[in-house]
Formats: structure tokens, C-alpha cells, sequence
């Protein structure tokens, strides 16, 4: 009895190992950039390539965190972020390899690392999206959110990746305490979201006045339902505001392979810039591809002249943002 | 003694040592990073969330306490009319999952978020936990002790208070601390309803900031609050008087006028508690477009499957532990059921994030993959199984296996052949409730499930975080059709209670 | 005048009469026994007593004061009426002297704590004063539930089968101290039981109920010696029944012709009712009867004997019982009730 409980025991412990064993010939993306975004994407190029792709969706700082944790134990071939903060902070640790020099130059040098660790792909611009019934005065500078009248009335999503970056161009353009002090003023004055799209949603249900949102989702959403079906209206701050901020997602290799190359290809090449263009509604960054009829033109957006690299210092933005007790 | 079976010892053995890992972990990661910890605890957001926190819990275990009784004392003690059915809509709520109910809540009132209406959907998800505890009490309470007490000189309300409350006081203590623990624990409505309490602020921790070091510290904060609570319900839990069930016909309170409000309170307790979400989220299950029937095939499909797993897995631990526990029993079956136990005292975030650590940096190679999931619902359900699965064995005469003895049988032999068949229905019963219980959950899940694992309470997770409800709202109502109605069906509280009030 | 007057009163549940026409009176410090069956109605008229439900018609007058007729109903609280249920029913939650206590909560500290101990050394329970209830036997479980009833000196107190639950020792021995009991606080009380036995040893009265109604009240010894009908008859005591008609004034049986005890109608049919420890069994090597059967108790026996007509059982002394085999005569003692057939 005793030989047959311990042989079924070690047959049953070997059947579950074997059944862990990675699978070395697909791709393990980490993806901070949502499934609905996304996933059409990686079938396309799963369908072209004949590559199998598994990815895991989660927040981008999220993600970078659990590479972090994972340090090089992890099992993730390519890092797909939605700013630049998050790759910045796997570059930092050491997790991201070069960037082969035929992908790192077919986006301008501005929308990339410096140091060649991670490439953009595609651009969005910080919007300020209301409600125009709930909304008559439109606020000039993202500092006159403090007033007490936006009281309940402007959502934010301190989660989201996109919120983090224009914290941290912010705290570049203006100094942490001030910072700070902004991000306090949010914390009695804003309601939280968890997400991007559910400020979107809220605004166009009339439920929130106004929020703080990426161009993309108001655009996706109008080319859904239409745009003259769309209640809500995007709105820029007034001058090089840190509320106009316009960043980049971007993509790093973590482990150098033929399919993760091919992979970064793909997002830089013509189908997958024409969809962040078409499909996404976002700014493609490669030359030669125009973005969506409606959007304003980037180079028209009045955002601050900053540097994204130096977006890269995101653990001091979440330690404001944290210290302002909104996370 | 003769010696247990070996398969016993080593399962046994392995969920005691499973059992201490996450408590373990978290423990070795504050230490490691002991003064970030400590200043996280010392910043103002902590005490923000400490008054949150205990101010819901507070306020909840209350109100569940009030609804319970109500209902309890008019089903079980008047001549309420449709008593049966009342009683039946008193334990809906526990059919129906708490995020769900906050789902089906948020579908139909946009603004319904923060503390009331945390307060309001958490009251009325526990009330059936107290409504059974004092149902139960309330019945097996002496009646005749009653009539005798007015014979001595008190009124209908001394009677109440001197004679028939200290007589549910132990059940209404211990139900009520079991909602404090729920309350705790509580995950997917707070975070749906945007309140902040311990358990959403170290989920958005996790997720929104590199420093996990802080959701640790959090965590330990959250720990020791569901410490107290359970030392409480411990002690109390043995607390009963051995009061002999009064014989004759069990009498009941006329209510007369009373009776319209009764029912009036009634209706409408049932109404919040499941009615109105149920309807609001069938409303919006018909508002889809194109409502995609595969992929609401294919979650329940992976739900089942990742439940079932579950479930065999659970069902065995409990299973070898329970054997070796009730009739090996030894020091060290006892020490490993109690740290079974053990983690019972941890809300499922504290479990699956320190199942991340742990997985993350000492077993790779189980990480993100199903086992670490499965081995998270083992720690986190093995308490409950053990309970469900242990007692239909423990009830077994012994007398039935030392006659099978007498014929000749080994002791395991006569486990096996005799004690085992006859405790089988139960065993499955436990097995059942636990997979249920896995089906429903929600916190472990979204942490640390497989890339390509999505479970209805996940995608249902998803489509509300970014409101939409149309595409949500059919998953909860599969969740609650596949997990909420059979557990319910399966719960020998209810079962019994209903009996009795028919 | 009586303490207790109830007055012609009924009462049902839905469409099942269950009590018709009651009729009782009890005087001061006497004990009433109702005898009866279970499903008699018993239960019932406690509550009605007690005051748990009210008349339907009829009226129930305790000390003067209507208690509940078809317009008033006083609460149960108000009637200065003590229960002592069939379980007993002590409070779980307090100790021995607190149970006693329980009543007592008008009277000041000092008194209340003196009626306490005299209860206790009434019912011998000094040292137990205490204990929960939960730690005591079954005798004293009763014994402080009859005290907890007595305490606030109420005019009535109803017991409610309080024997049934214990062994047959153990009621014997109870029996006699809750008479005693009852006795020395110069308690009136009602006693409702099945057990015929408990009936006739401690009352003062008998009430005999049968499917709601009264059929007959009287001593004891009346109830035993002359029951009304064959029902009671039977009911109380082992009886044998023997057709039997009237000729001469006497009943021709097939046990020979038998004295009336009451009075009968010349040529009428009937029923005869005969004690089985009114036979007597003359041994009698040419009798015409023979014993069949015996069963020994030790200090009697049931003996059964097959007469040229009948078989009977008769109740004999028992060292001097008839041995299976013996030859008897059969002689009747005494005279016997004759039921006319109807």
C-alpha cells in the first residue's frame, strides 16, 4: 500500500511538470494595451506569419512591475507598452536587449529611447473630453481643474499608463510640489475610474461632465456609432499645457528571436501602422502613413516640448500619485 | 493505532505546507523591505482606508444583523402567510454572486458607487448568512420556555428580550462575525463600486505601481484585521446552550394588522436583495446587438472545466486529510487541519499576491500556468471542503465500522469498502460546493490566471470595468444559473430550513 | 365558592371541534386531575387556562374574575396562573435559583431572595442553587420548574403531563413530592395526564375527557368504582367485559348471575364490566374453569383462566397465584356496572 501511494504520488507530480513546460516556438507578448486594441492585430500577423502569439493583457505598469519581479525568469519575449514610462523602467532594469538597428530607425529618433532599448509605435494625444450640456466654460490650463467647481464633475483614470506619463511630463514642466499639489486637488475633486474607456463611456451617458482621456478612444468610439451619434466632445488645453501631452506606445524585445523581430516588423510595418491608424484611430509614427481624415494633425496639437525619454522616471510619478493617496 | 495510508499522510502534508506559503511569503517580503513597509503603513491614505474599511464592516455586519432577524423572527416565529416562500427569497441573495449583485445594480443606476452603495449591496448579499443562523436558532429555541416566562408576570417584549434572545445570541453572534469576515474579504462589488477599502487598494496597488512591497504592507494590515474577527468567532462559535428542543406543536405569533407591513418589508427585501438586479440584468442581456452565444459558450465551458479541476483537486486534499484527521487522528493530522485553517483567515488578494511572489521567483515554472491558479483555490476553498467533506465521514457510526471489522476487514479495507460508500453523497455534495465556490471567484482569478484562461467572472470582471453592461450582464446571469442556484440547492442549512417553516 | 368555574365552554381550530361544553369547578387547594387520552383535547384546555388561546363560546372564571369568555381574553401574564410544562422548559441561559427567580422581579431584593431558598429547601435542592439546568437530572429538572411556578404565589398552577418524560421510578417518587409540594404552599392546581395512575393517586378530583368533551367528574375512587360508561371503564384499570342481560333484578352472565351496583332496567341487554382484581380464583380440582396462562410481577400476577364460556384475566395475590394447569372456580366479589347496550 505503502509503495503504491508513493508511486502514485511521483507519477502524478511528473504529469504535472511535464504539463508546465513552456512552449518554445510561439511568442509571449506582455501587452499593457488592451485586448480590444489589440488582439485583431495579433491574429492578422498570426494569420501572415503562421507564428503563434500568446499574449497577456494587463495594465502597463502592471506589467512592468511583474517584469520586474520576474527579472530574468521571465518567460516574455516582447513587451508592448502603452507609454513610454513603463518600457523606461524595464529598460532601466536591464530588461530590454537592443533594439536591431533596421527596426530602431524606421520611426523618428524623437518618438523613441535614446539608448535604443524600446521603439514607438503608435502616437496618442492627452484629450480633455466633456460633455458640452454639462459644460460652458471650457478650462484654459489643467491647473484650473483645481477649482471646487469641477467638484465631482471630472473623471481621471490614475491607473492607466497614459494618466501616469502626463503626471510625470508634469512634474518635468513643472516641479514636483506643484505636481503634488495637483494631484491632491484631484483626490477631493476627481472621481476615479479604472479605466480610459469607462471615463468615455460615463461622459457620452451623461453621468460626468468631463474627463481626462487618450484622443483614440473618442474617435474609436465615434467610428463605431457614428459621429454624429457621439453626445460628448474633445476639447485641448490652451498652450504647451502638460494636459496636451502627446506620447507614444511602444514596443521593447525582452528575449532576441527571429519571431519577435518579426514581430516588431509587423507593428512598423504598413499593416500594422494602417490599423493603429484606421482600426485604433491613433497616430502612426512610421513615415508615410497618414492618420485617420478627422484627427487633427499632430504637428497642430499645441503639446509641450518634452523629451520622451525622459519619461521614463515613472516610479517617482507613482510615488506622487500614490503619496497624493489617489492609488 | 494502525498507521494511516500513505496517499493521506503525503496529500495532507503538502496542503498544510501549500497552506503556509502565502502567509510565509508576505511575511519574508516585509522583512525585506521592512522600512518601505512601515512608511506605507504610516501615511494618511492607510488610516483613510482603515476608517473605510472598518466603518463598512461595521456598518454592514449591523444591517445584515437587522435584516436577518426580521426576516427570521417573521418567517420562523408568526403565522406569516406564504412563510415558505418568504423564506426561500431570504436566502436568494446567496445565489447570486456580490460583484454580480453590484453589477446588477450599476446596470440600472449609473451613479450607484462609494460607501452606501457598498453598504447597500454587501447588507443585503449577507443577510441570508444571519438569516439562516437565527432561522435555525429561533426554531430549535425552547417555545415552551416562552409561554412559561409570560405565565410568570412578562410581556410579549420582556419574553423577547429576557427569554428568546439569549437563547439565539450565540448564532446571531456568530452569523454576524461571519459577514464581518465576508466583509473583509470582499473584493469584486467594492471594486466595481469604486470604494476604497484594503482589498481594492492593494489590488490597484499591485496593478497601478511598481512598489509591491506597499500592497504587502497593506495586505498584513488586512491580515490582521480578519485576525481579530476570526479569534472572535472562534470563541463564540462553541457557545450554545444545551437547550433540549421543546416537544409539542411549535406555536405561532398572530400577527394581524401586522401582517400587511410584514409582508410589505418582506416583498421588498426580496425585491432589492434579488429582484430588481436579476430583472435590470435580463434587461440588459436583451439589449445586446449581436449577442455572441459561442463566447458565452465558450467561458462557460472553461469556467466548468477550470471549477471541475478544482473541485477533484480540493475534493482529494480534503479528502485525505479528513481520513487521516478523523480516524488516524495524531498530533500532527491535527496540526496540519489547523493549518488548513490557517489560511482561511486570508482574503483571496492577500493569497494570489503572494502566490505571484512565490511563483514569480521561487517556482517559475509553474507560473501563470494553471497550477498556480489551482493551487491558489486550494489554499484559499480547502477550509471549506474540509468541513463539508469531513463531516458526512465523522457522522459514520463508529459501531458501522467495527462490525465490518468483526468481518474480517482491515481497518483501510473497511474505510474503503464501508465508510467511504456510506459518506460518498456527502463527499460529492462537498466536492460540488467547492467547485461552485471556485466558479464564482473572482480576485485570485484575475491575478493569476493563464494568459489564454479567461472564466466568466473574469470577462464579466472586464466588460464592466469599461461599462459595458449589455455584454456583461449575460455572464452574470450564466454565473448565477451555473454557480449561484445549485449552490444554494446544495446548502443543507436552507434546505433544512425550508423544510421546516413548509 | 369554587376558585375555578369553567363554564360551558368550546373551542376549535378550523373545522375540528375540539373542545365542546366544558363544565369544571375546582374549590381552593384542591388538585384536579384531567384524565384523557392524547388527541382528548387536553393540551387545549391548558392553553385556555393559561391563557395562550381564547374561548370560542363559554366563559372561564378564576378568584371572581372573568379570565377569557366570548368578549374578553385577559393576557397570560396578567392571570397569576403557574405552568409547569411536559418538558419542563427551564430557562438555558440562568442557573437554578435564577429560574426560580424569574417570576419574582416585583419584590424587593431582600424578599425575593428568602422566597427563593424557601422554595429551595422546599423541593431539597439547597445545593444546586447554582447549577445550569443543563447539569441536572430529570427528578430535579421538575422539581425546579414546579418551584419556578410556585414562587410568585400565583392563585392556579397547571401541570402539563410533567411525569411523562421520566422513568417509571422515578414519576412514583415524584409523584409524592410534587403532592407534597403542593400541599405545603397550599397550591390549587390542575394536572392534565394519560397516565390513569398519576391521575388517581394525586387528585382530589378526576375529570375524565374523551374527544373534547366531559364524560364524567368525581373522586378517585368514584371514577374507578362507578365509571360511567365502558369507555371509562375501560380506560382505568383492566377490565373484563361480559354480555349480560337483566333478569330479576340481577345480570345474567355467562360467569353466573352478578349483583347490580347501579340501577338497571328488568330485561335490558348490556355490557358488564368486572375488575380483573374482582375475580377470585378458588382452587377447585373439580371447577369447572382452568388456568391457561400466568404472567408473575412478583407481587402479583395476571393469571388467565378459560371459564366454560369465556376466557378472562384476573389479578391474583402473588405467592398465592394459581399455577398453570389448576382447576378453579371463578367467583365474582362484589357488584358489578352494567352498560345497556344502545
Amino acid at each position: 500500500m505503502r509503495l503504491r501511494g508513493a508511486l502514485t504520488i511521483l507519477s502524478a507530480a511528473s504529469l504535472l511538470l511535464t504539463g508546465c513546460a513552456p512552449q518554445t516556438d510561439s511568442l509571449l507578448v506582455y501587452s499593457g494595451r488592451s485586448e480590444a486594441l489589440i488582439g485583431p492585430l495579433v491574429e492578422q500577423f498570426e494569420q501572415q506569419t503562421g507564428i503563434e502569439v500568446e499574449v497577456r493583457y494587463a495594465g502597463s505598469a502592471e506589467l512592468a512591475a511583474q517584469l520586474l519581479e520576474e527579472g530574468a525568469n521571465s518567460p516574455a519575449d516582447v513587451f508592448l507598452a502603452q507609454d513610454a514610462g513603463a518600457l523606461g523602467a524595464a529598460a532601466k532594469a536591464g530588461l530590454l536587449e537592443t533594439m536591431p538597428d533596421e527596426l530602431y530607425s524606421l520611426v523618428p529618433a524623437n518618438y523613441s529611447a535614446a539608448d535604443k532599448s524600446w521603439v514607438g509605435v503608435s502616437g496618442r494625444a492627452r484629450v480633455f473630453v466633456y460633455d458640452p450640456s454639462q459644460v460652458s466654460d471650457l478650462p484654459k490650463s489643467i491647473f484650473d481643474l483645481e477649482d471646487a467647481s469641477w467638484q465631482g464633475r471630472i473623471g481621471i483614470a490614475p491607473t492607466n499608463a497614459s494618466f501616469q506619463a502626463f503626471v510625470t511630463a508634469m512634474r518635468i514642466l513643472h516641479g514636483d510640489a506643484r505636481t503634488l499639489q495637483w494631484l491632491e486637488a484631484m483626490k477631493s475633486t476627481a472621481v476615479i475610474y479604472e479605466k480610459n474607456g469607462a471615463i468615455l463611456e460615463a461622459v457620452e451617458a451623461g453621468q460626468l461632465a468631463a474627463g481626462l482621456i487618450n484622443h483614440y478612444y473618442w474617435y474609436a468610439r465615434a467610428k463605431e456609432v457614428g459621429t454624429s451619434q457621439m453626445s460628448s466632445r474633445l476639447s485641448q488645453f490652451e498652450g504647451a499645457d502638460a494636459g496636451n501631452l502627446v506620447n507614444v506606445a511602444g514596443v521593447g524585445i525582452l528575449e532576441s528571436s527571429d519571431e519577435a523581430e518579426r514581430f516588431v516588423e509587423f507593428l512598423l510595418g504598413s499593416e500594422g501602422q494602417s490599423y493603429f491608424a484606421e482600426e485604433t484611430r491613433e497616430y502612426p509614427l512610421v513615415g508615410g502613413i497618414s492618420p485617420a481624415d478627422e484627427l487633427t494633425p499632430l504637428s497642430d496639437i499645441p503639446s509641450p516640448l518634452i523629451d520622451l525619454s525622459d519619461l521614463d522616471t515613472l516610479a517617482e510619478t507613482l510615488e506622487l500619485i500614490r503619496q497624493a493617496g489617489l492609488i | 493505532m494502525q498507521r494511516p495510508p500513505f496517499a493521506a499522510v503525503a496529500l495532507g502534508l503538502v496542503a498544510a505546507l501549500a497552506s503556509l506559503v502565502p502567509i510565509g511569503y508576505l511575511l519574508l517580503r516585509l522583512f525585506e523591505g521592512f522600512e518601505a513597509a512601515f512608511a506605507e503603513l504610516a501615511r494618511a491614505r492607510t488610516l483613510e482606508l482603515l476608517v473605510n474599511t472598518v466603518g463598512l464592516t461595521v456598518s454592514v455586519s449591523l444591517t445584515a444583523l437587522v435584516i436577518g432577524a426580521f426576516q427570521a423572527w417573521l418567517t420562523v416565529r408568526t403565522n406569516l402567510p406564504f412563510a415558505p416562500l418568504f423564506a426561500v427569497l431570504a436566502t436568494l441573495p446567496l445565489a447570486i454572486p456580490s460583484y454580480v449583485l453590484a453589477l446588477g445594480y450599476l446596470s440600472l443606476f449609473p451613479w450607484f458607487s462609494g460607501f452606501w452603495a457598498s453598504w447597500f449591496t454587501l447588507s443585503l448579499a449577507t443577510a441570508p448568512y444571519v438569516f439562516l443562523a437565527l432561522s435555525a436558532a429561533l426554531i430549535s429555541s425552547n417555545y415552551a420556555a416562552e409561554e412559561v416566562a409570560r405565565s410568570l408576570g412578562k410581556n410579549r417584549w420582556q419574553v423577547a428580550i429576557g427569554v428568546t434572545w439569549p437563547q439565539v445570541r450565540p448564532a446571531a453572534f456568530a452569523s454576524v462575525l461571519l459577514v464581518a469576515l465576508y466583509t473583509l474579504s470582499e473584493f469584486g462589488a467594492i471594486a466595481l463600486l469604486r470604494f476604497d477599502t484594503f482589498t481594492r487598494a492593494i489590488y490597484n496597488a499591485y496593478r497601478g505601481s511598481f512598489d509591491r512591497t506597499s500592497a504587502a504592507a497593506l495586505a498584513l494590515v488586512l491580515v490582521v484585521l480578519t485576525l481579530i474577527v476570526i479569534y472572535f468567532e472562534r470563541r463564540y462559535r462553541g457557545d450554545r446552550w444545551q437547550a433540549p428542543t421543546s416537544r409539542g406543536r411549535k406555536r405561532r405569533i398572530e400577527l394581524g394588522e401586522a401582517r400587511v407591513v410584514s409582508i410589505f418589508g418582506l416583498s421588498l427585501l426580496g425585491l432589492a436583495g434579488a429582484g430588481v438586479p436579476i430583472a435590470s440584468l435580463i434587461g440588459w442581456s436583451f439589449n445586446q446587438v449581436s449577442f455572441n452565444l459561442l463566447r458565452l459558450g465558450e467561458l462557460v465551458a472553461s469556467s466548468l472545466l477550470v471549477a471541475l479541476a478544482a473541485g477533484i483537486v480540493i475534493g482529494v486534499f480534503a479528502l485525505a486529510i479528513s481520513i487521516w484527521n478523523l480516524r488516524f487522528s495524531s498530533r500532527v493530522s491535527n496540526a496540519v487541519d489547523l493549518t488548513a485553517w490557517a489560511a482561511h483567515a486570508l482574503p483571496a488578494v492577500v493569497v494570489a499576491l503572494a502566490l505571484v511572489f512565490f511563483g514569480a521567483n521561487i517556482v517559475p515554472v509553474i507560473y501563470q500556468t494553471i497550477w498556480l491558479l489551482l493551487l491558489a483555490y486550494l489554499i484559499l476553498f480547502l477550509p471549506n471542503a474540509l468541513g463539508l467533506v469531513g463531516t458526512p465521514i465523522a457522522q459514520v457510526p463508529k459501531s458501522i465500522e467495527e462490525v465490518a471489522r468483526s468481518q474480517g476487514l482491515s481497518k483501510n479495507a473497511a474505510l474503503r469498502k464501508v465508510v467511504l460508500p456510506i459518506a460518498a453523497p456527502g463527499i460529492l455534495a462537498g466536492v460540488a460546493l467547492a467547485a461552485l465556490t471556485v466558479l464564482k471567484e473572482l480576485p485570485a482569478t484575475l491575478l493569476l490566471r493563464p494568459n489564454e484562461l479567461d472564466t466568466l467572472a473574469t470577462e464579466l470582471w472586464q466588460a464592466t470595468e469599461v461599462l459595458a453592461y449589455s455584454q456583461a450582464a449575460p455572464y452574470a446571469l450564466a454565473l448565477i444559473i451555473i454557480a449561484g442556484v445549485p449552490a444554494l440547492v446544495l446548502n443543507a442549512q436552507a434546505r433544512k430550513l425550508i423544510s421546516e417553516v413548509s | 365558592m369554587p376558585l375555578l368555574e369553567i363554564k360551558d365552554v368550546s373551542m376549535s381550530f378550523g373545522a375540528t371541534q375540539v373542545l365542546s361544553g366544558i363544565t369544571l369547578e375546582l374549590e381552593n387547594k384542591q388538585l384536579l386531575a384531567v384524565l384523557g387520552s392524547s388527541g382528548a383535547g387536553k393540551s387545549t384546555l391548558m392553553r385556555l387556562l393559561a391563557g395562550f388561546d381564547s374561548v370560542a363560546s363559554g366563559s372561564i372564571v378564576l378568584d371572581g374574575t372573568v379570565l377569557s369568555d366570548s368578549t374578553t381574553t385577559i393576557a397570560p401574564e396578567k392571570r397569576s396562573i403557574g405552568i409547569v410544562p411536559q418538558d419542563s422548559a427551564l430557562f438555558p441561559h440562568l442557573n437554578v435559583k435564577q429560574n426560580i427567580g424569574f417570576g419574582l422581579s416585583g419584590l424587593a431584593k431582600d424578599a425575593k431572595e428568602q422566597r427563593v431558598s424557601e422554595l429551595l429547601q422546599l423541593i431539597r435542592m439547597e445545593e444546586f442553587a447554582g447549577r445550569m439546568p443543563e447539569e441536572l437530572s430529570g427528578g430535579q429538572i421538575q422539581r425546579v420548574a414546579l418551584a419556578r411556578a410556585l414562587a410568585p404565589k400565583p392563585k392556579l398552577i397547571l401541570l402539563d403531563e410533567p411525569f411523562s418524560a421520566l422513568d417509571a421510578e422515578l414519576r412514583q417518587q415524584l409523584r409524592e413530592e410534587v403532592r407534597q409540594v403542593l400541599r405545603a404552599e397550599g397550591a390549587t392546581a390542575v394536572l392534565v395526564t394519560h397516565d390513569q395512575e398519576e391521575a388517581l393517586s394525586l387528585a382530589d378530583r378526576v375529570a375524565v375527557l374523551r374527544e373534547g368533551r366531559i364524560i364524567q367528574v368525581g373522586s378517585p375512587s368514584e371514577i374507578y368504582n362507578s365509571p360511567a360508561d365502558v369507555g371509562i371503564a375501560t380506560f382505568l384499570g383492566e377490565s373484563v367485559l361480559v354480555d349480560g342481560k337483566v333478569v330479576g333484578g340481577k345480570i345474567l352472565t355467562d360467569l353466573g348471575s352478578l349483583s347490580a351496583l347501579n340501577n338497571v332496567v328488568e330485561g335490558a341487554s348490556g355490557v358488564v364490566a368486572i375488575r380483573s382484581e374482582n375475580f377470585y380464583l378458588q382452587p377447585n380440582p373439580s371447577g369447572d374453569s382452568e388456568v391457561v396462562g400466568r404472567v408473575f410481577f412478583g407481587h402479583d400476577a395476571l393469571v388467565e383462566v378459560q371459564t366454560p364460556k369465556l376466557r378472562i384475566r384476573a389479578r391474583s395475590n402473588g405467592p398465592f397465584a394459581p399455577e398453570v394447569g389448576m382447576k378453579v372456580t371463578v367467583w365474582v366479589r362484589g357488584a358489578v356496572n352494567f352498560y345497556p347496550a344502545s
